[in-house]
């Protein structure tokens, strides 16, 4: 895909990022530091009942509070369904029915927060209570509470290939297994705040988000409104890991600015964070995999379920463990979305991957030991490489079309630099493993499954190794653009919706375009949040930034540059033919400086294009000119870790003493954000492993845990801060300068490495959270 | 009115009873580096410095800080120039989104203040406090002790 790569100058650097000074001043504003003007502020009244229809709404009270401004209830809002990218909601803005103890119902607004808190508190809404279930089994049976208009369940997402019975036929060992994983929430740090302000038809949005035109998106479609109508500024969000896409309350805050004609600002609650916008699914796999007496995997069988809660709609889902374990013959696989009486449940870090990865990891450990293969070896023997079939391809049910129609409708000559398409492109675990194993001293640690390294009194340690894959950006909701614009003084600003969620994006997005123009990072800017500035991106998810935002960004800076060496081959280098001419530290130089020795400094060229010589304007804008190819279809990233951890069996403390993460996310365009990033997900995966669960009223399914007290979370001294990253870097065809995604196979990873472990420890699985609780009690029942 | 000294200067917020130190330092003062997130003093992201001890400032009353000295992270810098605890946290990139920097490096001040020479698993235990979702950990105990470097070469020098 274009001229491979000069020495390069910027990726690769450890660099700054660019808002680090703001991080540690303290002077970067998140969605709750912004005000306007004469603003009001909300608040939301929340249902208290599992699932029920307003009968009859009373504001008497609240209207009589000084203060009260207006109410907003369903009766004042569109009766449209607005979609949250892949499927996270799905529903109206309010329509009169609570499906969840927290939902929204109403909100108001006053001229302070406090008194709107209490306007909320005023409000008197009678209900008819509805049948409610929180089971995502029970929700399915038919004669269940349907809370849905659509269902609660709808078609399976499959995908199969070969023929299982034969792969079942063909085993000399089988396992089965049925896991149940509890909610994980995002706990995020930092809350989040909308203001929604309208001038004359227009609105303006100002809020924490990493999908700044999806956002936009679900205001057209909740309000039936045009798209150019609509301004969405988003800030940086505290961690958010998926919950800050677009959420309701931000829809809520857009309706009621509407009715009280004033620009209105709603604030959520840590508890209103945790309790009512977005969870990780509760999720179960039921299923069985088998392999032959030299351990090469003969088949897969899973069938798995997902809980949406009250408007996750995700039924449509591949996870990409079942590429990387998909190198075997045979396999089925039946993903199920259920919704639920409980809290909307979306899609955060590692969707799927985590989950069904880690049963997936469960029973290719338990067949490696039947078999007697360290767990190194056999994930060695069973994970595909480079050049190997992918499977999570060909059926997309929920969305437009299928990727072959994709690939057709792009004309053949635009297609022939693409990687071949339904193979994995570059990368795998091999490398990860290997190298992996050599830094941890694998193999002289490995004392055989099930056996601890070290036992002393009640204390066992034991090592574990986990593997995690994600994809690098889907293609269905749209192909993300970016936009490179090169100002009359040379300096550059990228213009990309891809929000700032800690990840980096923007300072990475801007080393790329820094490269590709002979810029240093000081001299690009970027733009993540203005979608009156930003073209359609599909945002910070899916692992998708770098992968697919970065092609865009380097497209874009690629045509900026093509654009300026045609201007500059005319006005300085004898009309040669423009190829022969590059960019380098912000000049123009011909590439045989034998030949031109002159280096015309970029604002000289934009200079020249003042006088409109070339009947262009004064500065250069550019876009990707060619379609980027459906990348769900050959790129991956992976990550493999290695843990050893303590457990007490008397207590069923768990502590972590060493930990290594190796990662393969091709190219590292900045080696200290992606490390951080990396341990970052080691140590969100670990307190998935160990300590983080949604606790839930079994009789109304509300929260009982939404709050950092109650909702334990890894601290510092948890996890070790020896931690090192490796990177294995096996560059992507596709990928800006070879790079690919990053953010979600690290916590899959270190899910299945610590689960692993505890059980090379103990002797016993446990299901994850591994509390002290669940320890202590698997190993008396494994003993009993 | 009442008056506060905060970041060496006297000022006056509102002689509100039931304001919290974080809402007055945020709304009365506009200093919003005290970040909010838990509101419970379990996360330590408004941890500021009261008469140079950490505290969260979303348990304390506004009215129980009168007359006290406060650091808030606005406090840190000495105009363009970064305290060495803020200029090693961008060294050692310890943080990710940010919301939890500021109460970090307050933390990192009232810490090093105490033990100026710390190891790694002192700085880990010390840090504790603070909760950091995106999970910078390891970068932030290799940045306590970069600035535990710094501080010595400032004070050496």
């Amino acid at each position: 895909m274009g001229k491979q790569d000069k020495t390069l100058k910027v990726i690769g650097k450890g660099l700054h990022v660019k808002d680090a000074v703001e991080k540690v001043t303290g002077t970067i504003r998140y969605g709750v530091d912004y005000e306007v003007q004469n603003m009001a502020h909300g608040c939301i009244v929340r249902c208290p009942h599992a699932h029920a229809r307003i009968t009859n709404i009373d504001s008497s009270k609240a209207e009589a509070l000084p203060g009260f401004i207006g109410i907003l209830t369903h009766e004042d809002v569109p009766q449209n369904d607005w979609e949250s990218a892949w499927f996270n909601y799905r529903g109206k803005v309010l329509d009169g029915i609570g499906r969840f103890v927290g939902d929204d119902m109403a909100a108001v607004a006053a001229t302070t927060p406090e008194i709107a808190r209490k306007a909320a508190e005023l409000i008197e809404i009678e209900y008819e209570l509805l049948p409610a279930v929180f089971n995502m089994e029970k929700a399915r049976l038919p004669d269940a509470p349907q809370i849905r208009d659509e269902g609660n369940e709808r078609d399976p997402y499959g995908v199969s290939w070969g023929n299982v019975p034969a792969g079942e036929a063909a085993s000399d060992h089988t396992v089965e297994c049925d896991i149940f994983y509890e909610s994980q929430q995002y706990a995020p740090l930092g809350r989040n705040a909308c203001i929604a302000e309208w001038t004359g038809d227009r609105v303006n949005v100002i809020t924490s988000s990493q999908t700044p035109s999806e956002l936009r998106d679900g205001i057209h479609e909740a309000l039936g409104f045009p798209l150019s109508k609509i301004r969405v500024q988003a800030l940086p969000s505290g961690s958010s890991f998926g919950q800050w896409w677009s959420n309701n309350f931000m829809m809520i805050s857009v309706l009621l600015a509407k009715k009280i004609r004033k620009a209105v600002k709603i604030e959520l609650t840590n508890e209103e964070c945790m309790a009512t916008v977005k969870r990780r699914h509760q999720e179960r796999t039921r299923g069985s995999m088998g392999c032959n007496k030299d351990g090469e995997l003969t088949f897969f069988k899973f069938d798995h379920l997902i809980d949406n809660g009250g408007y996750g709609f995700k039924d449509d889902v591949g996870f990409f463990c079942v590429d990387m374990w998909g190198k075997n013959g045979h396999g089925d696989y039946q993903i199920h979305g259920i919704n639920t009486n409980m809290v909307t449940a979306g899609c955060m870090r590692g969707v799927g991957d985590c989950t069904l990865g880690a049963s997936v990891e469960r029973c290719a450990d338990q067949l490696a030991e039947q078999v007697g293969i360290d767990p190194v070896d056999f994930r060695i023997k069973n994970q595909i490489v480079a050049g190997d079939e992918l499977r999570m391809q060909h059926s997309r049910h929920n969305l437009k079309g299928e990727v072959d129609d994709y690939i057709k409708s792009v004309p053949e000559h635009l297609r022939k630099d693409w990687p071949e398409l339904f193979k994995l492109s570059a990368g795998g675990t091999r490398a990860l493993l290997e190298t992996g194993s050599e830094a941890f001293n694998w193999k002289s640690r490995w004392k055989g499954w099930a056996t601890p390294t070290h036992s002393e009194g009640s204390v066992r340690r034991g090592i574990g190794v986990g593997t995690g894959a994600h994809v690098c950006g889907v293609e269905f909701e749209g192909a993300s653009n970016a936009m490179v614009r090169l100002n009359p003084d040379g300096s550059a600003k990228v213009h990309a919706a891809v929000g700032r969620q800690g990840a980096g994006a923007e300072t990475t997005q801007a080393m790329v375009v820094a490269e590709e123009l002979g810029l240093t990072l000081d001299q690009v800017e970027i733009e993540t949040g203005d979608t009156d500035s930003c073209p359609w991106n599909h945002g910070s998810l899916a692992s998708s930034t770098m992968y697919r935002t970065g092609w865009a960004s380097r497209e874009a800076a690629r045509d900026v540059k093509n654009q300026l060496l045609a201007i500059a081959a005319h006005e300085f280098f004898d009309s040669v033919d423009p190829s022969e001419l590059d960019v380098e530290d912000g000049e123009v130089v011909h590439g045989d400086p034998g030949k031109h020795n002159q280096r015309i400094p970029f604002s000289d060229v934009l200079n020249e294009l003042r006088s409109d010589s070339l009947g262009q304007t004064s500065s250069i804008t550019g876009s990707p000119r060619v379609p980027m190819p459906p990348s769900t279809t050959f790129a991956r990233q992976f990550g493999a870790q290695f843990a050893e951890v303590e457990v007490d069996i008397e207590t069923g403390q768990i502590k972590l003493l060493d930990f290594i993460c190796v990662q393969d996310s091709g190219t590292v365009v900045n080696p200290q954000v992606l490390k951080n990033q990396v341990i970052g997900a080691a140590i969100c995966g670990t307190g998935f492993a160990i300590y983080e669960h949604m606790i839930f009223d079994e009789n109304t399914g509300a929260l009982k845990n939404g709050n950092l007290l109650d909702y334990k979370l890894l601290r510092c001294a948890d996890f070790p801060h020896t931690t090192k990253v490796i990177f294995v870097e096996d560059p992507d065809p596709v990928g800006p300068f070879g790079a690919r995604g990053a953010g979600e196979s690290p916590i899959a990873a270190g899910i299945s490495a610590v689960a692993q472990a505890v059980y090379n420890a103990t002797g016993v699985w446990v299901d994850m959270p591994m509390t002290p609780e669940r320890v202590v009690t698997a190993i008396k029942a494994a003993h009993a | 009115m009442t008056v506060l000294k905060v970041n060496g200067r006297p000022v006056e917020i509102s002689n509100r009873g039931d304001r919290t130190l974080a809402t007055a330092l945020r709304e009365d003062l506009g200093l919003i580096g005290v970040r909010v997130s838990c509101a419970e003093g379990e996360c330590g992201s408004c941890t500021v410095l009261v008469d140079n001890k950490p505290m969260t400032s979303c348990l304390m009353l506004a009215q129980q800080a009168k007359g006290k000295e406060i650091v808030t992270i606005e406090g840190m810098a000495n105009g363009d120039d970064l305290h060495p605890i803020q200029q090693a946290f961008i060294e050692e990139q310890g943080f990710q989104c940010g919301f939890c920097t500021p109460g970090l490096i307050l933390s990192t001040k009232a810490f090093l203040a105490e033990n100026p020479n710390p190891t790694a698993d002192e700085v880990s235990v010390g840090m504790s406090g603070n909760i950091c979702r995106c999970g910078a950990y390891p970068y932030i105990v290799k940045a306590v002790l970069k600035a535990a470097e710094l501080m010595d070469e400032t004070a050496t020098a």
